[in-house]
Parts: C-alpha cells; structure tokens; sequence
C-alpha cells in the first residue's frame, strides 16, 4: 500500500469513521431533541407560551399539572394508561408466549394463523377501532377503557411480543428441552426450569412492547374509550381547547417515568440473572 | 431375513434391559424406523452404526420417548413403556452436543435428574459432590456451560446423565464433538465406566472404529432398517448383506448369478469371472439366483497355489502404505474394484501400472445370506 499507515480488511479508515460517527450523532439528537426542547419549555415561568422565548423559568405547570381542575385533571387518565398498558403488557406476553410455543409445533394452519396474528400490524388503527366501535354498538356492549380499549390494544401489542417470541425461539436449541425430559422433568417442569430461563429476555422484551405501545396508542382508543379518557385521549383534548405548557409537563413526567420503569425492569432482570448464576444446590 | 443375526446366544442373560418389537416410525412419506427388531442383555453395550440418515438417531429418540413409534412396542426392563413420556422411562440421554443447560451451574444441573426425583436437598449435594469428584469436575462445580472446553461439557454431560443410576444410558453420537485426539481415550474411560457400573449402553455412531472396538452388540443399519446385528467379529468377518460388506472396511464385494450347486460348493457367474463359494448351512440358494459376496482384503494373496481356486487378473492403480499395512488398490476392464492388503514390513511387490494375477481361498469366500443382491 502507497501512503498512510496500512489498514487491515477489518479495519475502519479514520474518514469512514468520522462519517458514521457524525451520522449517527444526528440520529440520534433527531430522536431526542424534540423530547429535550419539550422538556426544556416545560420550565417556562407562569406567563411562558409554548414557544421560545420561554419568558423565565419555574416549576409553575407541574404545580398546575398537580392541582389540577376537574376539566383538565390529567392524573386519572394517567392511572388508566398505567393500568390498560401494564394489563396489556402482560396479556401480551402470556398470550405472545402461548402463541409462539404453538408455532413451534407446526399444527394445521398454523401458517394462516402466523399470517392473522400479523393483520393486527398491518390494519390500519384508526379502521380498527371504528369497526370494533361499530361491532361493539352492534352487539350491546358497553364502550370503556378497561373492557374494549384492553382488547383492542392486546389486539395491536400481541403481534410484536408474537414476533419477538418467535424470533426467540427461532434460534432455541430445543434439545436441552430435550434433556431435561429425559432426566425425569416433565412438560410443565421443564417449561418452568429450562424454556422460561432461558426465553426470558424475549418475554421481557414482549412485555416491554405491550406497554409502551398500549401506553401512548391514540388511534385505537378513539373509538373504543367510552366517558372515561386514557392519557393519549385527554392530552389531545387539552389540545382541542388550550394549548399550555402544562402539556408538556404531561409529556415530560410520563417520559420519565417510562425511563424510570425501563431501568427498574432492566436492574430487576440483571439482579435476576446474578442471582440464579450464585445460587448452589 | 435369515436369522445369522441372533447375538443373544452368545449372551445367555435371561433379563433384558430392552426390547423393540418390529418399531416403525414414518415422517409423512418418509420412512425413518421400518420394522426394528432388537433385544438388549442386562449391561450390554450396544452401538447402532450407519450411514447418516439411516435411522439410528431416530431409533435411540424412540427408546427415550421423544418419538413415538407408528407401530410396534418398546419394553425397558420388561416393562412397556411405548406410550410412556422420557420422564417416567428409566433412561438417560447424552446429546451430540451434549445439550448442557446454559443457565445453570455445572453442579445445579449435575443435580438436576435428583432434584426431579425430589430427592431431599442435603442427598442431592452430597451426591453431586461425589459424582463430580468421580468425573474429576469439582473444580468446576460452580462454572456455567459456555466457560468449558468440549472435554469438560462432555463430562459435565456425562455427570448428569449418569448420577440417577439409569437402566440403560442412551448416547447420540456421544465423542463425535471431541476433538480427534482425546476421542481414544473417551472411548476407553466410557467403556470402563460401562463395565464397572453395569448400565447398558446404547451407542449410536457412523464410525466403524467406535461401533467395532465398544460394542459388544453392533447393529449395521440402512435404509430405516437392520442389515445385520452381531459382535464385531462376526459383522466384519461374515458381512450378512452387500451393504454391510461395503459399509465396513476392507471388504471386496462381488454380484453374480449362481450357475452351479454341489453339496459343498456354489459356483457363482460374475462379470469379473467365475467363483467358488462353501455352500451356506442356514439357506438354500437356487440355481440362478442373483447373490453378492464378498472376500476381505486380506484375504486376497498374489501368491497363488492349486488351492486357489478363486482367481482374476486386475491391474494396479495405486499403492498405499499405513506402516502395519500396504493396500493396493486394483481395477479390472468391467470395473470390478479389488483391495488387497498385505501385512508386515515387506518390500514392495506390485507397482502401480502392473497387472498381478490374484486369488483366494474358497472358504474365505463369504455369501450375503441377508439380502438378495
């Protein structure tokens, strides 16, 4: 090689470099910099807009935020979003598990139902809450947040943790499944012992779909709510009628405590893993 | 099929630890297990040798109860377990990979076959402790699976198989992850270890070199069938089949028609000539009849006398030279193959290029009565 030092086929060239460096660094200030400036306007004094200037700072619309008025109350619709997308989250990965497990055997159908389980990413929200609305009204059933927003957001979140626990399982040696029958475990044992352990990050990464897809899901919930609102719902409707920077004290503090909620799964998962690996027989 | 095969003479054990009654198991047009006989004496070690494909995989996951057979029936200890799932069977399986279970700690999962027979806690430490001191493991009580070499998972392997005391240990292909230099002496601790506990053994390989020097039961499969079962002597020396005589080493194998029967005698019309055959006592060959034969390397001399009486004149390709043996590799016009091996530190006699009269003795002439050709 003529000029510079040599590279070796693995190695980078200090150009090559620079430049995905660079665009990775913009990715990434594009995913989190809007996040960032609404958090930044959520600070803004009691007479800020929600634009810049931010006319001083304080902690003027959290305090709004906590003593709400009965018309822009967002903690209820909070505690509902919490509920329906932790009922979601587990739903999905009891249901996503049971799925892919089934897949697994090869039963009659079962590519038509790889393809159904699918149609729930595919079909546009906004149809499928209306039509399941329609169907509801049909049929006599009551419209609520807890009863047809659930099914219709477990209907959206399944097929993710479906995928996730196939791909999952995908590359599962299923011979120390194996294994552990031939040592005396039985089905529902060697599931317990031997496929969950070792499943385990793909069922939290399901559980992980089904809430924060159920969490911030508008389009599905529109139709299907009923009286009681689920956060998605009253922060647009806050927006209909008034747009402060209490909106984004809203969006602030529930990114938060999504952060929060990660970090806390994601310690527990590790404290886990740490604690099979020292326990003795 | 002609019963040559009936090993269990020899083994005058009236308990048997196994017993497949005529299994059979198809994958929709696929036939993997077709109509497998086999009896299992107490402490046996048995080796199912084949070609990839054959079925033996498919049969040892039978005898586990990971499969279920179509048809036929399966007794461990004269018990009938067809029906039965892996757990409630009195067997333990040691995987090609050894299936080791990645989360858990060499000791934990040592202890598991215990822990599923809800041992008390204070029995099942004591015992890991002894069986991992016995494998020479202890050390790595604590490691977990993906720190070990592939000797050390194959004891770990070994360790947990083993520590229930089953009836009959299953082994898929058990040294095929070894590497080639510690395969030898595996093999021979496994074969002390078989012998000094008394489980049965029931080995599956493709190697010939394993199945020969382990077995005391070898069964030659093919084709989802048995071609023949017997101890290494008589498989090597009396092939049953065409396939056996051409699976197994050192054999030249022949197909004709028989032209001539005497009393004593066959004589049998190949495209490489005409050959003498001793009459078999078990089986009535018929004027016309195709058959194949088969004469081992060995066997075959360049030296010839009047007693000779199987003779053919091939030219020699090639020469090759093991140290104990020199194997000379001949070919005739109408494409018959011959091996000749000679033994000892001689010079060298033939040439490639030459073209050698060669022969051999009739009595070492051996007719597959298994199969017809």
């Amino acid at each position: 090689m003529t000029g510079g030092p040599k590279i070796g086929w693995k190695g980078r060239s200090s150009l090559t470099a620079w430049i995905l460096g660079t665009l990775t660094v913009i990715f990434l200030a594009y995913q989190w910099l809007p996040i960032l400036t609404l958090g930044l306007l959520s600070f803004s004094g009691p007479t800020g807009g929600t634009t810049f200037p931010m006319n001083g700072t304080s902690f003027h619309w959290y305090q709004e935020l906590w003593r709400a008025s009965v018309m822009n109350d967002f903690k209820p619709p909070l505690m509902r979003s919490v509920l329906l997308a932790l009922a979601c989250s587990a739903t999905t990965v009891v249901l996503s598990v049971a799925a892919a497990q089934a897949m697994r055997g090869q039963f009659r159908g079962s590519g038509w139902f790889f393809y159904l389980m699918l149609l729930g990413i595919m079909a546009p929200g906004i149809l499928v809450g209306f039509g399941f609305a329609i169907l509801m009204r049909l049929i006599g059933v009551e419209l609520s947040w807890d009863t047809t927003t659930f099914l219709v957001q477990v209907s959206w979140t399944l097929p993710f943790g479906f995928l996730t626990m196939l791909a999952v399982f995908n590359r599962f040696d299923k011979r120390v499944e194996e294994a552990a029958l031939t040592l005396g475990a039985s089905r529902l044992k060697t599931f317990r012992r031997i496929t969950l352990p070792l499943v385990l990050p793909g069922v939290i990464g399901a559980g992980l779909f089904g809430f924060s897809l159920s969490y911030d899901e508008y389009a599905r919930s529109m139709f299907t709510t009923g009286p009681d609102a689920t956060l998605p719902l009253a922060v647009m409707a806050q927006l209909d009628r008034q747009l402060t920077p209490e909106i984004y004290a809203v969006g602030t503090t529930t990114t938060i405590f999504s952060l929060i909620a990660v970090m806390l799964c994601t310690v527990a998962f590790w404290a886990m893993r740490r604690s099979t690996a020292l326990r003795k027989s | 099929m002609d019963s040559l095969a009936t090993p269990l003479e020899v083994v005058a054990r009236p308990q048997l630890d196994l017993e497949l009654r005529g299994i059979r198991k198809r994958y929709g047009d696929f036939t993997a297990v077709d109509d497998v006989s086999l009896q299992v004496a107490k402490g046996q070690f048995v080796c199912l040798l084949g070609p990839s494909g054959c079925g033996k995989t498919t049969t040892l996951r039978c005898v586990a109860g990971l499969e279920e057979p179509d048809d036929g029936g399966i007794l461990i200890g004269g018990k009938e377990v067809t029906k039965d799932p892996p757990w409630q069977r009195d067997i333990a399986m040691m995987f090609q990979d050894f299936a080791l279970f990645p989360h858990m700690t060499v000791a934990r999962q040592v202890g598991f076959g215990l822990e599923m027979l809800k041992k008390p806690k204070a029995e099942i430490a004591r015992r890991v402790q002894e069986v991992l001191k016995a494998f020479e493991i202890s050390p790595l009580a604590d490691r977990k699976p993906g720190s070990l070499s592939g000797g050390q998972r194959q004891r770990v392997a070994l360790a947990r198989a083993m520590i229930t005391e089953p009836r009959i240990l299953l082994l898929d292909e058990p040294i095929g992850a070894l590497d080639y230099s510690l395969r030898e002496t595996v093999m021979l601790e496994l074969k002390m270890l078989q012998q000094r506990t008394g489980i049965s053994f029931i080995w599956v390989t493709h190697d010939q070199n394993e199945a020969f020097s382990l077995g005391d039961l070898v069964v030659v499969m093919n084709h989802a069938k048995i071609e023949q079962q017997g101890t290494a002597e008589e498989i090597l020396q009396r092939p049953a089949t065409a396939f056996v005589a051409g699976f197994v080493q050192g054999n030249n194998v022949f197909h004709g028609r028989i032209t001539g029967t005497s009393p004593d005698a066959l004589q049998v019309e190949t495209s490489a000539g005409r050959f003498y055959l001793p009459r078999p006592v078990r089986c009535t060959p018929m004027l016309g009849d195709a058959v194949s034969f088969s004469v081992r390397a060995e066997r075959i001399t360049d030296s010839l006398s009047d007693r000779h009486a199987n003779r053919l004149s091939a030219r020699c390709t090639a020469v090759e030279y093991f140290g104990s043996v020199r194997r000379h590799i001949f070919e005739r016009p109408d494409g018959q193959v011959l091996k000749y091996d000679q033994f000892g530190a001689y010079a060298a006699r033939i040439a490639p290029g030459q073209t050698v009269q060669l022969g051999w003795l009739v009595e070492e002439t051996v007719l597959h009565t298994g199969a017809v050709a």
